[in-house]
């Protein structure tokens, strides 16, 4: 694949620092600066900065975790196609409930969320598990434990289980975006094929919890 | 001094060793070697954390019928337990690393052995 875009190295030296993207932090006067502050700006005048990567911009558009997901649906690194895709859902499910927002009488108006953004977010955090199951050695065999997982494991296993459900169980010819705005809906409102797996694994967990006492951390 | 219970050593070595008594009591297949590294000890097996805050968190979803808005509380507090065990967790390990004790740790230990390594090429 021909490389078109510039690519920062990812073996620094240990003492160069992180960029700092965001705008508002640069907008507070002098003033208003705490002591930790101040010491990290004089630290920063004198130290390198690494470069910051193509994903990370100071625009109010950039979302951390939408461009992880992003990141995750790509595939052999074409990350124009898992942008657009994730656009279209995007605008296909602000169409969605424009249209139910039209069609509700006036009492539900106000309840129906049109932001895709937030619909996405909400959506996600409805999938997050809270414990998850790790296989454990005792006496030659191995016993399903519940333990709970990091803030980082349980995105990604949101982010997972809906991109496999996407991918495997559509109809032969509905388009990715058409079926992930679908499951995000579902998302939403607490139903769907991911909320169903996420309490069949707390499920899982509380048939076993006589085992949680195997872990040792 | 160090050398005087060198050669006490030496000397108990090449007793086992020998066949002049009775049976030799060392009947070694590899030479009688130091390695240039030390064991890692194994810290005490922990017990898992969080153990009450779980069992209650899946009581509650055993009433509930796993429907997550209800259990709110009981999964609020489940998160500030994690929160607090991983942090005993990392201040203990950091304490392990910085201060020893008297001792050197099996880490450190290694550390320095390989940078004096064992001869076992002639200069």
């Amino acid at each position: 694949m021909i490389r078109v875009l510039l690519v920062r190295w990812s073996r620094y030296n240990p003492y160069y620092l992180e960029p700092e993207p965001r705008k508002e932090v640069y907008h507070i006067p002098e003033t208003e600066l705490t002591p930790e502050q101040k010491e990290e700006r004089e630290l920063k005048s004198v130290r390198p900065i690494k470069a910051a990567t193509n994903s990370v911009t100071s625009s109010v558009f950039n979302d951390p975790v939408l461009s992880k997901f992003v990141n995750m649906m790509m595939k052999d690194g074409d990350k124009i196609i898992a942008k657009g895709i994730i656009t279209q859902t995007l605008e296909n499910m602000k169409r969605k409930q424009v249209e139910k927002y039209h069609k509700a009488p006036e009492v539900k108006k106000a309840e129906i969320e049109c932001n895709p953004y937030v619909i996405f977010h909400q959506a996600l955090e409805n999938c997050k598990p809270v414990i998850g199951l790790a296989s454990i050695q005792k006496g030659g065999k191995f016993y399903q434990v519940p333990i709970p997982l990091t803030d980082n494991r349980r995105r990604f296993l949101a982010m997972k289980w809906m991109i496999t459900e996407c991918r495997d169980n559509k109809h032969r010819r509905t388009l990715m975006y058409e079926k992930l705005s679908q499951e995000l809906l579902a998302a939403f409102s607490k139903e769907g094929n991911v909320v169903k797996r996420k309490h069949e694994l707390h499920k899982m967990a509380e048939s076993n919890r006589a085992y949680a006492h195997y872990r040792w951390w | 001094m160090a050398m005087q219970g060198g050669t006490a050593l030496q000397e108990k070595v090449s007793r086992m060793l020998s066949r002049k008594h009775k049976k030799p009591v060392l009947k070694p297949n590899k030479p009688l070697v130091l390695k240039d590294e030390v064991a890692n000890r194994k810290i005490k097996k922990g017990e898992a954390t969080c153990v009450t805050e779980m069992s209650m968190m899946m009581a509650c979803w055993k009433q509930n019928n796993f429907v997550d808005t209800l259990c709110s509380n009981e999964m609020q507090s489940f998160y500030k337990c994690v929160e607090k065990a991983q942090i005993a967790v990392k201040n203990k390990s950091e304490q392990h690393t910085i201060g020893q004790s008297g001792r050197l740790q099996p880490k450190q230990a290694t550390i320095l052995l390989k940078r004096y390594p064992n001869l076992h090429v002639e200069i």
